[in-house]
């Protein structure tokens, strides 16, 4: 009883990605039904055809979506719970809705618009509003809350937490980051996609700006605004549409429970602290596929802050644990020389920021041999949703 | 290729605020529950995988944390807030056929009126649940979508419902006594005496409904739980095995767009696709069901839904009410256990639990032999949802 | 030893202030009384004696709703930390640069502190440097633990 090889992607779709704010006037809204209609148009389908929305972190209403649409009829409509820790993980959730027989194209997608909002920013940032502040106040200060109150107040500084553990216990070192931050701007330019236009330094990489030590500027991901939108069906009805389809080999979502507290109050186990917390579920997507990490051609991992790009590799077994640093500073990583080419599309840091969908994206482009930076011969592409608290996520797609 | 029969519901329990548990919140309300519910099953902690939801029930990655879940596999819930029990249990179904856990705990809850304490208002008054709420200005304050809509005001549940039931009533020409007859059936399935005329009299809160058409007031508050595995897991378990034979969730896009439709869907539950799928993926129909639970924050629905799942003909469920034959010994039995109009909550008994009960044979009502068991979700919001369920 | 006059800012490099009041429960008054007294305590379940923070109702072992406060010597080492250079919203401008950190507190094993280290530079801070709990008195009614190097 397994999802395993009975679903596959066939459609991708996405907008161009904005730095952050210049979509408007466009809604979320509006961009991904945009995305989601390219990936209709890519998978050779009608409208009429989708009838269901697998889902990372209530990413739309699916309701208001489809009635915008003018879809048919709506037979699933779910979403995983986390943040971005789910990203990989929702094209799992389609694989089961359309294996079960539910539906028969579930989209899964990401839109992000950050005009009124900073999704990095701090997480205790008060409204303007004295009462609605007063409120928001009273609602944090439960007696729980009194136990964490640190000021550790943003996604960066909770990654910083874990990262000076790891450079603490494994001699991890900035120039690490730098290398990893390095190759994925190289990749980036080359696409049309990105962001980013010119490469990255380690002159550069040690001048910028020091946010949350032991993180600079180019550790973490750039605020950019977009939609990516992909199509699964079961590998039957894959096989009258248009493109090769992206057979999904396994997926996992969840963790262990002990790392619910990542992005609070740090309580994780000493032997998996300094990690992305993803062994379990690099554990559980492997099974599924049935490989191993010695087969995965290429990883699209979640790359909110670089440390995370490195803590992933060792979670997936791509290297030893503890060892990511210098394996990355030796080129293994890099495409297109390296052992394991690492986000060939640039990934958060430098293409642009998605909340993990376009590491879905290039992954099905590496199995469908049509990336821009393609790892030749590329038969398992392993992609995963971000560090944080669980569940988090990853998904292996196999060339049909 | 379908998850029929792939999944199995193990153990049932829930768990209310009250007692030395009254000052619980989430997730240690739902902790309680599903611990329980593993009870039930004659399962343990560690042998849970995976959690599923309507949204908004409870954080789940909190809730494995705090129960000490070593290994979470999956974890998701049903969109805008709806779909009810029956609608997680898809999911789980969906979760546990894909290989993804093989022992979830679906979850949901109820809340009384939160910091006041006492009994929180009826359904009538309560707000409605839902994302499709919020965008039409139904909850909280209108978006530039929901300021078209604002100005009607139909700001509670009881308000939406009454919409839809007024134009099901009219365009079927069924009157309260036909409601009121399934009123009095369903409060004698819990064991009270309601007559027709002291249904009749009671005054009217938001026409077409006074208070006895509308789940009560909640006094305190509660989480369900329901155990699923695996069906190869399952049968190693004490309990009788009861199959997911079918699970569906949807409808139509005019559930995010309330009113929007045509008439003849408008004035409906809503279900009629979901139930074509349901009885599709379970190979059953109608005649096969021996009890069906259906949701019923608002008595109309009842006989809304059994026009739609096709115990009778559309515009029928008056007459068949009326008959006498949503009864045990008729044509299906209708929510033995009473259902929500009549608190079933507060005797802890949900729907799910009063289908489980039937298929085991534990139930206060019972079905003789009963095999095959319907549960839906609620009308009204996205994703509607209906899951059948088999003695094997 | 209490106080019952407020201090501002006595040590270097503290956080910025985000704690008015106190906001405990029954369950955890205990924790913030000890604090008054200078006195650091730590959670653990007191049927299995696994310490947990936060101090959850539920044992996440055993599932005990019983809950014991440890009385623990105040020493302890740093796990890990972070050191905030970049202000985040104003009003925490005039307290950069500041050291969030995880405190493995000795005789709590198995569970960690989330705290500042105070009254040090912050290129000294060390992942496994030993520190001592300090006490601000915030107010006449919250005291709040923050570690300093030994």
């Amino acid at each position: 009883m397994s999802v395993k090889d009975k679903a596959a992607v066939v459609g991708i779709g996405r907008t161009k990605y904005y730095k952050r704010g210049q979509s408007f006037p466009m809604t979320q809204d509006e961009m991904a039904i945009k995305a989601i209609t390219l990936a209709i148009e890519d998978a050779g389908l009608q409208k009429a055809d989708v009838d269901g929305f697998a889902l990372y972190s209530a990413a739309i209403d699916p309701g208001k979506v489809a009635a915008e649409m003018g879809l048919a009829n709506l037979r699933f409509a779910a979403t995983l719970t986390s943040g971005g820790g789910g990203a990989a993980g929702s094209i799992g959730l389609a694989a089961a809705a359309v294996a079960s027989g539910m539906c028969n194209y579930a989209v899964s997608l990401m839109t992000l618009q950050q005009l009124r909002h900073r999704l990095g920013g701090t997480q205790v940032a008060p409204p303007a509003d004295p009462e609605a502040a007063a409120a928001m106040a009273a609602m944090m200060r439960t007696p729980m809350t009194a136990f964490s109150q640190a000021n550790i107040a943003s996604p960066g500084h909770n990654f910083a937490m874990i990262t000076n553990r790891h450079m603490a216990q494994y001699g991890t070192k900035r120039e690490h980051f730098a290398a990893q931050c390095i190759a994925q701007r190289a990749n980036a330019i080359r696409r049309p996609t990105s962001i980013f236009t010119e490469p990255l330094t380690m002159d550069d990489y040690f001048n910028a700006r020091m946010i949350s030590e032991p993180l600079c500027l180019f550790d973490y991901t750039p605020e950019t605004d977009g939609a990516v939108a992909l199509i699964t069906t079961t590998v039957d009805r894959a096989r009258d549409l248009r493109q090769p389809p992206a057979v999904i080999a396994g997926s996992a979502n969840g963790g262990t429970g002990k790392h619910y507290s990542l992005l609070g109050s740090f309580q994780m186990p000493d032997e998996s602290f300094a990690s992305g917390g993803h062994r379990d579920v690099a554990k559980q997507a492997y099974r599924m596929a049935g490989i191993g990490p010695a087969d995965v051609d290429v990883a699209l991992l979640y790359d909110h802050f670089s440390p995370m790009v490195l803590m992933q590799m060792e979670d997936y077994g791509l290297c030893p644990v503890g060892e990511s640093g210098p394996f990355v500073a030796d080129g293994n990583t890099a495409w297109p020389n390296g052992s394991i080419p690492v986000n060939t599309h640039g990934g958060h840091l430098s293409e642009g920021y998605v909340i993990g969908m376009t590491h879905a994206y290039e992954a099905v482009e590496q199995v469908r041999g049509t990336a821009v930076n393609q790892v030749e011969g590329c038969e398992y592409a392993l992609f995963t949703g971000g560090p944080a608290t669980i569940p988090m996520s990853a998904t292996i797609l196999r060339k049909a | 290729m379908s998850l029929k029969d792939e999944a199995a519901v193990v153990g049932v329990a829930v768990a209310r605020a009250e007692g030395a548990d009254a000052q619980l919140a989430m997730p240690d309300l739902a902790i309680v529950a599903a611990n329980a519910a593993l009870a039930d099953a004659g399962l343990e902690r560690a042998d849970v995988q995976g959690f599923c939801s309507p949204s908004g029930v409870c954080d789940h990655g909190a809730l494995a944390s705090q129960m000490g879940v070593p290994e979470v596999s999956f974890s998701a819930t049903l969109t805008s807030g709806s779909g009810g029990g029956a609608g997680a249990l898809a999911l789980a179904a969906a979760a546990i056929s894909g290989g993804f856990a093989d022992v979830v705990v679906t979850l949901s809850r109820y809340e009384s009126a939160p910091r006041s304490g006492g009994t929180g208002p009826n359904a009538l008054l309560r707000p409605p649940p839902g994302a499709a709420a919020s965008a039409y200005g139904l909850s909280g304050g209108p978006g530039p979508d929901g300021a078209l809509s604002a100005p009607a005001a139909l700001r509670s549940y009881g308000a939406a419902a009454a919409l839809t039931a007024n134009a099901y009533l009219h365009r079927y020409g069924i009157s309260r006594e036909h409601v009121g007859r399934w009123v009095v059936q369903a409060r004698a399935n819990a064991g009270e005496k309601l007559s027709l005329d002291d249904y009749l009299a009671a005054p009217l809160v938001i026409d077409p409904f006074s208070e006895l058409d509308a789940a009560p007031g909640i006094a305190t508050s509660y989480v369900a739980a329901v155990v699923t595995a695996n069906v190869e897991r399952a049968r190693d378990l004490d309990q009788p095995l009861v199959v997911i034979a079918g699970a569906a969730t949807g409808g139509s896009p005019i559930n995010g767009a309330p009113w929007q439709g045509p008439a003849e869907l408008v004035a409906s539950s809503g279900h009629r696709d979901v139930a074509a799928d349901v009885y599709g993926m379970a190979g059953a129909s109608a005649s096969d069901i021996d009890v069906a639970l259906l949701a019923d924050d608002f008595s109309p629905w009842v006989l809304m839904q059994l026009e739609d799942y096709g115990f009778c003909g559309v515009g029928e469920g008056g007459t068949f009410v009326a008959d006498g034959r949503a009864v045990v010994g008729g044509t299906v039995a209708v929510n033995t256990h009473g259902g929500n109009i009549t608190d079933a909550f507060a005797r802890g008994v949900t729907h799910i639990d009063e289908a489980v009960r039937q298929l085991r044979g534990t139930a206060t009502n019972q079905v003789p032999d009963a095999s095959t068991a319907l549960v839906t979700g609620d009308p009204g919001t996205m994703p509607l949802s209906a899951v059948i369920m088999r003695r094997a | 030893m209490t106080t019952t006059e407020p201090t501002a800012k006595p040590f270097r490099n503290m956080p910025p202030p985000n704690l008015t009041d106190p906001y405990a429960d029954a369950r955890t008054q205990p924790f913030w009384d000890a604090a008054r007294q200078e006195q650091l305590l730590g959670p653990k379940c007191a049927q299995c004696g696994t310490f947990r923070m936060p101090p959850s109702t539920f044992c996440p072992v055993c599932l005990s709703r019983e809950l014991a406060w440890e009385p623990l010597p105040g020493t302890g080492t740093v796990y890990t930390f972070i050191v905030v250079r970049h202000p985040l919203n104003p009003m925490a401008a005039d307290y950069v640069p500041f050291m969030p950190a995880a405190i493995d507190a000795d005789g709590a094993p198995g569970m960690r502190f989330i705290s500042n280290v105070v009254d040090c530079e912050p290129e000294d801070v060390r992942v496994g440097m030993p520190v001592r709990v300090v006490w601000n008195h915030v107010s006449n009614t919250l005291t709040l633990p923050f570690w300093t190097p030994v």
